[in-house]
């Protein structure tokens, strides 16, 4: 719940959220002269509390650690590249370590990882004022920071305060917390309101206006913040702090002794280890080399070919190595190909219908990824109740395909079995940024080829992949969007940002009719009527055949030492991975026996072994 | 005018001595030789690539006729009795006839590797790479997306030594030409030159590609333009004191008596006379030429996949030490090329040695 972005990244690249229309400048400008007007004569004396809150807190969800979890031991992962500063934001921040420190300051709530349910995490109780915009939270007394400190409502007020300030260097961070968040009211040392610019359905509101406090005391904003804290230890509020740093080569997480909230409900049993070492190592081999030597715990094997053929070795045959499959239910990510509705050709519904239909996916799923993977049914799965679970994506079918482009005048081929149209032919550039794919790509061309299609492979090193993506100028783009917490419509589908470079309408996709329904899915703020929306939004787009879904991975497996325990359930129906050591919803399940990491160890320097372990657990398959 | 006979003719024959002389004398070092014979070879083979490595079959004869689908339009699976509409799977018709023993007229020759470079061969129940197997006719196996290795080698080897020799004739038309007008003009030419070269040598070459190759696409010859931008100073140094010193030889001046323009002295008389300078050049610039090429597409600067290239298969190579006939079959014959040119070069530096020549001002 700490992702606060709402914009969408093309995976693998950073993408700022396009600018919201001025409509909403307006109105964000008139309630800040409003606020403005309504806390001046107020600023004298403590803001009051309204009246008549109902204040929620929630104890009686179950819990999804194990009573049976023991604290103690080491564990070691990996990361392919030292980051470049400890600060969680401006420049260079966003690298792939900051996300251990920022799970290691907690939210104010949470959702729980099974039921969705708010639970409390900074907070103890939270309320909902009528006007759907703000929160009132009430932080738990007991809540510290790393050096002892309380966490009170002026860490909060000061966040606000850090991430508006220019000091950081961080635009994203200053436009969304000046633009999303009007502003945090404090009432009392323990109590304050997030306002929210926009209204929004109650569940919502936490995700988009919770913020995370900054420790007031720490910090001092000036022009030079950015490089006298870049390698300082910033106050936490989560089990872990910084260690010992050996730079180039590992950071150390050290568990907090007395840490405040190890008796919590929702954190007890959790965050096990003494200590989490990460390493670098940067080439993903010798990183698997150094996993079967038993120099890191825990490796994650994803990739069909770790699972099914590098981990056939001696270790994991000896049952030193165990083997864990997971399917979980988490948003997957719109990947697959965008089809530009510049392009002339593929302005006719028929021609994009019979490309859907001249993609062979299930040849790439069976040949090259093993039958691993699944495929995408639509462009927002795994939202949950939000994800229209009616739509199919359409299937290799050359009938269809003939059908359709017979329909359209798509009669004759050409010398190379191309169809062709009076002097055009039916060919299309299909771009991508990321190497790792190709294997998928050449397959599919070579079997749209049959269909009479032609798609020729274009890779373009990532940056101007994503230029060229980002102005519009491709045919058929292959990509993939990172993930948000809700469907988002008009980013990539309103007229708004169709023809027009720098938007996320990378299909130019423009129809009145849909445009309306997204402009009610936005305004509305009624989950029911939002979620009825986004199914018929969906099916919609699904219908038009502009994006043709690739491939989903429902799952996450890893391989571990057998010293690594987990709880029975394993993990969560919300779990991107088995072993994160410290996300706040799903990490820190796990823990170290000691005795059994005694065995064996000395199994192995005897030669001994032990039963193998592959386990695939599929509780939350679909 | 009655003189100018006597003059080319003279010139002539100096020309003819330098350039038949030395070819008698490449032809005794056997190792350059015999270098430049297979190196030779491999160019013209790879010309003919198409017949030799390609899905396509040579000849099909079905029902009493023939067909030739290598040099023919694509021929739809239902013309051979089969039951789709695309491009026939030759390899498969080659088995399905075979295994029919009905059949007894039907008959298709394959070429001798029966695969294209940008063709992925999935075998049912394997994962690529594939070993390198005699039965599935993959001889150097398949790389990580499962196109045969042998063949993107040779596609690959077309592309590299092809773009090296037109990098090669670019670089030293410009680089030629403007050395030689430096060493011949002098003066203000000269000193201008050499101030913008000093500058533009020193631009460095890699961030220039990485920014231009994140602005276009590369293609073979928009890689030929940008590496000769950066290319082409090297030949202007050796050129200019070539001609700094033949400026000044009789023959110059009494050509430039009689009225030659500057540029039919150095086309007709400066370059013919430091052509050795050119020609020893010439086998170290190709090998330059293929290993930036390669180097390039090591680090996905090149050309733009899925192009047959042997800096991806190196690439690829050196992320799957576990399939060592990827990286051993790229090595060796990046190492066995570069070493044909090295020995012609040497060759080549050989006849030239100053050494073996006796010089009369």
């Amino acid at each position: 719940m700490n992702n606060t972005h709402t914009g969408q990244n093309m995976i693998g690249l950073s993408l700022f959220e396009p600018r919201n229309d001025s409509k909403e400048y307006g109105q964000l400008a008139f309630m800040l002269i409003f606020l403005i007007i309504l806390i001046t004569p107020c600023s004298s004396q403590a803001a009051k509390l309204p009246e008549g809150l109902t204040w929620l807190t929630n104890n009686a969800s179950p819990e999804w650690s194990s009573a049976q979890a023991e604290k103690g031991g080491l564990v070691r992962l990996n990361i392919s590249s030292f980051p470049p500063t400890l600060r969680t934001v401006g420049p260079d921040s966003n690298n792939s370590f900051r996300s251990f420190l920022l799970d290691n300051q907690l939210p104010l709530v949470e959702m729980h990882p099974n039921s969705g349910e708010i639970i409390p995490v900074l907070a103890s109780h939270w309320a909902y004022d009528d006007d759907r915009k703000t929160v009132y939270y009430k932080i738990k007394p007991h809540a510290r920071w790393s050096d002892g400190k309380p966490i009170t409502a002026d860490d909060f007020i000061f966040a606000l305060k850090f991430n508006r300030s220019k000091s950081i260097v961080a635009p994203w961070y200053n436009k969304h917390y000046s633009e999303e968040v009007v502003d945090i009211i404090k009432y009392d040392p323990l109590t304050i309101a997030v306002i929210g610019a926009r209204a929004k359905p109650q569940q919502d509101l936490h995700y988009y206006y919770s913020i995370q406090p900054r420790a007031k005391h720490f910090h001092q904003l000036d022009k030079n913040w950015v490089n006298r804290y870049n390698w300082k230890i910033e106050p936490n509020s989560g089990a872990y702090q910084v260690g010992k740093i050996r730079k180039g080569k590992s950071i150390e997480f050290l568990r907090k002794t007395n840490w405040w909230a190890q008796e919590d409900r929702y954190l007890r049993h959790r965050f096990n280890a003494d200590q989490v070492l990460v390493k670098v190592v940067r080439d993903p081999n010798t990183a698997f080399k150094y996993f079967e030597r038993g120099e890191l715990d825990i490796f994650n094997l994803t990739l069909p070919k770790l699972w099914h053929e590098k981990s056939n070795s001696p270790m994991f045959q000896k049952g030193f190595i165990h083997k864990l499959s997971f399917y979980n239910q988490t948003e997957q990510s719109a990947s697959g190909l965008f089809l530009n509705l510049e392009n002339k050709k593929l302005q006719d519904i028929n021609v994009r219908k019979a490309i859907a239909h001249g993609l062979n996916f299930n040849k790439i799923i069976k040949q090259l990824l093993r039958n691993d993977y699944q495929r995408l049914p639509s462009f927002h799965t795994g939202y949950g109740d939000y994800s229209n679970t009616d739509i199919k994506p359409l299937s290799f079918d050359l009938t269809k395909v003939s059908e359709l482009l017979n329909k359209s005048n798509w009669k004759e081929k050409d010398s190379r079995g191309i169809r062709i149209k009076g002097k055009q032919r039916l060919s299309f550039n299909l771009s991508y940024g990321n190497k790792l794919h190709e294997a998928q790509i050449i397959v599919l061309a070579e079997e749209a080829k049959k269909a009479g299609i032609e798609l020729k492979p274009q890779y373009l090193e990532s940056t101007s992949f994503y230029k060229n993506v980002i102005e519009k100028k491709h045919d058929i783009a292959w990509l993939g969007w990172s993930t948000g917490f809700r469907p988002a419509y008009w980013q990539h589908f309103h007229s708004d940002n169709a023809h027009k470079p720098q938007t996320n309408n990378i299909t130019n996709f423009a129809n009145k009719e849909i445009d309306d329904l997204i402009n009610q899915y936005r305004l509305s703020t009624y989950e029911q009527e939002r979620i009825h929306l986004a199914h018929t939004i969906e099916k919609n787009i699904a219908d038009e055949s502009i994006f043709i879904p690739s491939t989903m991975v429902p799952f996450t497996r890893a391989g571990f030492w057998r010293w690594l325990k987990l709880p029975d359930s394993i993990a969560t129906k919300s779990s991107k991975s088995l072993f994160d050591p410290f996300n706040p919803t799903t990490g820190g399940l796990f823990w170290i026996d000691a005795k059994v990491k005694i065995d064996s160890l000395s199994a192995k320097r005897s030669g001994n072994g032990f039963e193998s372990s592959s386990v695939i657990n599929t509780d939350y398959k679909n | 005018m009655s003189h100018w006979p006597t003059l080319e003719f003279v010139l002539g024959l100096a020309m003819h001595r330098q350039i038949r002389s030395p070819w008698q004398k490449f032809k005794q070092l056997k190792r350059g030789y015999f270098s430049l014979l297979i190196l030779t070879g491999l160019i013209v083979l790879s010309c003919f690539a198409e017949l030799i490595f390609n899905s396509k079959a040579l000849l099909v004869s079905y029902q009493d006729e023939l067909y030739w689908p290598i040099f023919s339009d694509s021929i739809e699976g239902k013309q051979f009795g089969l039951d789709y509409e695309y491009e026939t799977n030759y390899r498969q018709l080659k088995k399905t006839w075979q295994m029919d023993s009905s059949n007894h007229n039907n008959f298709v020759i394959l070429p001798l590797v029966p695969f294209n470079p940008t063709e992925v061969d999935l075998l049912d129940g394997l994962y690529p790479p594939h070993a390198p197997s005699i039965e599935n006719q993959h001889y150097l196996g398949t790389d990580t997306i499962g196109r045969d290795v042998l063949v993107r080698l040779v596609y690959g080897f077309r592309i590299a030594i092809f773009f090296a020799i037109t990098l090669l004739i670019v670089e030293y038309l410009v680089g030629v030409f403007i050395g030689c007008f430096m060493g011949f003009l002098g003066g203000a030419f000269d000193l201008f030159f050499q101030r913008i070269i000093e500058v533009w040598s020193n631009i460095p070459f890699l961030y220039i590609v990485m920014i231009m190759s994140s602005l276009i696409t590369p293609g073979f010859w928009s890689l030929v333009l940008i590496m000769a931008l950066f290319g082409w100073m090297s030949m202007t140094w050796y050129m200019r004191s070539a001609s700094y010193k033949e400026a000044n030889r009789d023959y110059v001046l009494a050509a430039k008596m009689m009225g030659a323009s500057n540029f039919r002295i150095i086309y007709k008389h400066i370059i013919p006379n430091s052509i050795s300078t050119i020609i020893t050049f010439i086998p170290f610039s190709v090998a330059g030429g293929i290993t930036a090429l390669t180097a390039l597409d090591f680090l996905s600067f090149g050309l733009p996949a899925p192009a047959p290239s042997w800096g991806e298969l190196l690439k690829q190579g050196v992320d799957n030490l576990d399939y060592p006939w990827i990286i051993s079959s790229v090595v060796i014959s990046l190492s066995f090329v570069l070493m044909l040119v090295t020995f012609i070069g040497e060759a080549i530096r050989e006849i030239f040695d100053p050494k073996h020549k006796v010089y009369y001002e």
